[in-house]
């Protein structure tokens, strides 16, 4: 009550002097939007609305897209895996109705980029088969690593907004986490789901956040809720009563639901740049995602539907619902009676930080709170920044906005880190501040995606030049090896014609060895030319008589089928008489029979019709002639 | 005679100091050429040769030396050409027409279904980003392409394409905001 006080005397003042707001909280700066929280919480929260198409993204969390593990046209059931998570920083999607897988295809994603990323599509059907205790738990896990295994295999992500899978951000070891921040601040304009889901579900809230502080041996639970939800604060303190649970109410100021801002509010404690909060022994949890950590380790189900604000100044009622993840956001605005008609694009998230989705039938993912149906207005025209210094003023981060936006739009970028540019929290502060409507955190965005580029760059390149150097190296090596060898080659060589000599000696002798052989050998070459042109008039008679046997098979192709047999017929006669003419010749000159026993050779080969007895005999014949020759020639040569 | 001591003085102290820088001249002497190191990091690494030198190194101990232009880096563009300039302290030259913008970053693909395997592209890249063998299909590994572009000519059967990097969730980036930007300048 002591706040609420402090708050009235503060905004006495701030009728004088509007800064005194900031007078209520811890951080610096913060702002002051128009809240218009009541619109959504008019209306009744609606659940179990099924669209006519569940459209789920493989990645709704940071890291690693998800891997489909079914087909199209399967069936599926509630709560079973349809994308199981890829290696590293990944999580899990579940079927969040029973029915059939119609496609896995490219679907828009809600994301300011506007691009189609691979989605699994499921028609949901009436009959809501479903798989109890889809993560087959028996008991609630016993250790760290049993918890984690189970965050994983839910796909729990941190489902304030980020969308960091949970079990990556809690540490391995107990006593690690000194403060454990239950995070029901909800800072941002227009949104309600989780007040709304305090309001009716704060036990489970309070269960899972007992169970984490159990577990992990967790000092200090704080729950930090923002001063403009009263319901809300009262479900949650009976709740808390009896539990070690503190519960703190906080300054009505936006970015207080910010990691970093309600930290340093509820244990006063800055969170040192480039640090993680976990570096300083805390933890923060969004009051969405410690219910459905309830909803895993109690009953086994996965994370399939969130609560979602849908709302704006274009609805007629607007309302909160716990949507199925999936559902396409057209569907949901059109039940709140969008009244003009819904012709501009839809925001996901608040105003502050929120971004138009690049078509209004994007689903809700794990990371949705708010569907925000604001109509466009006359927006203002971006101005020359005059120095105002109000923007840091408004900055959360202490950072000095102004400086900031002057080198980011000089792509200054080594400058702008210089100044801290990666501790900005994109909250819009120093946007929503600007007289001259700078769009500063558009700026900001850009140039950190910038240097994320430049720096990816740069590690690509040194890759690639270590790549090239490497490439050089093995290039010169392999020149090196040739050369060696091919000198290894030469100097054999060398070595060869070093021995040489030797051999060419041996070479030398050799020929002046044989001179005599060559001398015969040229002799004998000689009486043999002599001999075929002394023979020659018996071969002219011979061939005539070969050309004779030959003819009649050379035609016979040409003639019929019978006159085929006719021919061999004579052909076999002829073989025969030539074979008699042989035998005759025998007894005739030696050099005739030597052509004749030659000529019968290649005769009979094909036909065989001659014996192994004639073919010896004449073998016989020829070398008994070819004696004989001989004895004449050395006669003759003598003579 | 005060007069000729300070003379006597001076040049011994000169004479002292330049021994002294002849001693460290060759005692501290320095192994390859600083800056060829210090261009050769501004350099893309693309190993493409458009320059006309074998690679980015040869180049950039070119640009040391003297010997060469500075606006010859087409994948570097204007900003490159601009750095060397400065390293190099010369006037900075206009790149040729087409290449004043650094050319955004593409990658090569082998269309695997015409790919002969003559493994004539895998000797072009200046990175070892192409695998394959004798008469067996050729592929690219995505992640070390530099988009040099030098087994584009080489293949064929022209079954090699660069392409654009595919937008996705991981590459994008949040836009400039350009109307503020016009307004206010």
């Amino acid at each position: 009550m002591n706040i609420r006080l402090h708050q009235k005397l503060i905004n006495l003042i701030a009728s004088i002097y509007p800064m005194a707001k900031r007078w209520l909280h811890q951080f610096h700066g913060g702002v002051f939007p128009k809240y218009n929280k009541s619109l959504s919480l008019r209306q009744p929260l609606r659940t179990s609305y099924v669209p006519k198409q569940l459209i789920l993204p493989l990645q709704q969390h940071m890291g690693e897209a998800a891997l489909p593990c079914v087909e199209v046209g399967e069936q599926v059931k509630k709560f079973q895996m349809i994308a199981q998570p890829a290696k590293g920083l990944s999580a899990p999607v579940h079927a969040p109705a029973s029915g059939k897988i119609i496609a896995i295809e490219q679907r828009i994603l809600p994301h300011a980029s506007g691009l189609a990323e691979p989605c699994i599509v499921i028609e949901p059907d009436a009959k809501q088969d479903a798989i109890e205790n889809a993560l087959g738990i028996t008991h609630k896990p016993k250790t760290i690593a049993e918890f984690k295994q189970l965050l994983l295999n839910a796909g729990i992500v941190g489902m304030g907004g980020a969308g960091f899978p949970t079990f990556a951000k809690l540490p391995d070891q107990p006593k690690k986490i000194k403060h454990l921040i239950i995070n029901g601040a909800e800072c941002e304009p227009f949104i309600t789901c989780d007040d709304l889901l305090m309001q009716t579900h704060a036990p489970e809230i309070v269960r899972a956040a007992l169970f984490v502080a159990e577990l992990f041996d967790v000092e200090q639970v704080i729950c930090g809720i923002e001063t403009n939800k009263p319901q809300a604060i009262e479900a949650m303190r009976q709740a808390c009563e009896d539990t070690r649970i503190r519960l703190e109410e906080v300054a009505t100021v936006y970015p207080m639901g910010g990691q970093k801002q309600l930290t340093q509010e509820l244990i006063g404690v800055e969170i040192p740049s480039q640090l993680h909060s976990i570096d300083i022994g805390v933890v923060m949890m969004n009051v969405a995602t410690l219910r459905a950590i309830t909803q895993a380790i109690e009953l086994g189900q996965p994370l399939i539907s969130r609560f979602v604000t849908v709302s704006g100044m274009g609805l007629k009622k607007p309302y909160n619902i716990e949507a199925l993840l999936g559902t396409p956001f057209n569907e949901l605005v059109e039940l709140a009676q969008p009244e003009p008609k819904l012709n501009y694009p839809l925001l996901m998230g608040g105003p502050m930080m929120g971004f138009a989705v690049a078509h209004n039938d994007v689903p809700v993912i794990k990371t949705t709170n708010c569907i925000l149906a604001n109509p466009p207005e006359t927006s203002d025209e971006p101005m020359a920044c005059i120095r105002c210094g109000e923007c840091a003023e408004a900055c959360p981060v202490s950072l000095l906005p102004q400086q900031l936006y002057w080198h980011a739009r000089a792509h200054e970028y080594d400058k702008t880190e210089q100044l801290k540019l990666f501790d900005c929290i994109e909250c819009g502060c120093c946007s929503f501040v600007c007289p001259s409507h700078i769009p500063l955190v558009q700026y900001y965005r850009h140039a950190k995606a910038e240097i994320r580029e430049i720096k990816q760059q740069a590690k690509l390149t040194e890759i690639a030049k270590q790549r090239f150097d490497a490439r050089e190296a093995r290039l010169e090596r392999d020149k090196h090896e040739r050369e060696a060898k091919l000198a290894a080659k030469k100097a054999a060589v060398k070595q060869q014609a070093a021995d040489a000599p030797k051999v060419e000696k041996t070479a030398a002798d050799a020929p002046k060895l044989s001179a005599r052989e060559k001398a015969i050998q040229a002799a004998k070459a000689r009486q043999k030319a002599s001999q075929t042109t002394a023979n020659e008039k018996d071969a002219t008679a011979k061939k005539a008589s070969r050309k004779d046997n030959s003819k009649p098979a050379e035609t016979a192709p040409a003639q019929s089928a019978n006159d085929k047999r006719q021919a061999a017929m004579q052909a076999a006669k002829a073989r025969a008489a030539a074979l008699k003419a042989q035998k005759t010749a025998s007894t005739e000159t030696p050099a005739n029979l030597t052509e004749q026993a030659q000529a019968s050779s290649v005769e009979d080969t094909p036909s065989n019709s001659a014996s192994a007895e004639d073919k010896r005999k004449a073998a016989m014949d020829a070398a008994k002639a070819k004696a004989a020759e001989r004895k004449k020639r050395q006669q003759e040569s003598s003579q | 005679m005060s007069m000729f001591a300070g003379i006597l003085i001076f040049l011994g102290l000169a004479l002292a100091f330049g021994l002294l820088l002849g001693y460290a001249a060759v005692r501290f002497r320095i192994e390859g050429n600083p800056l060829a190191e210090i261009i050769d990091k501004k350099l893309p690494q693309t190993q493409c040769g458009q320059c006309g030198y074998p690679g980015c190194k040869p180049y950039a101990e070119a640009l040391a030396k003297g010997e060469a232009e500075v606006n010859l880096c087409i994948p570097g563009g204007e900003p490159t050409m601009i750095e060397i300039a400065e390293i190099l302290q010369v006037e900075p030259k206009p790149m040729q027409a087409e290449a004043t913008e650094p050319k955004p970053k593409m990658l090569a693909v082998i269309d695997e279904d015409i790919c002969i395997g003559c493994v004539l592209c895998i000797k072009a890249c200046p990175v070892d980003a192409i695998i394959g063998t004798t008469k067996m299909m050729h592929t690219v590994i995505e992640k070390e392409c530099t988009g040099c572009e030098l087994c584009v000519p080489v293949c064929p059967v022209d079954c090699i394409d660069m392409v654009m990097e595919k937008p996705n969730l991981k590459n994008w980036k949040w836009p400039e905001p350009k109307a503020a930007a016009e307004r206010t300048e």
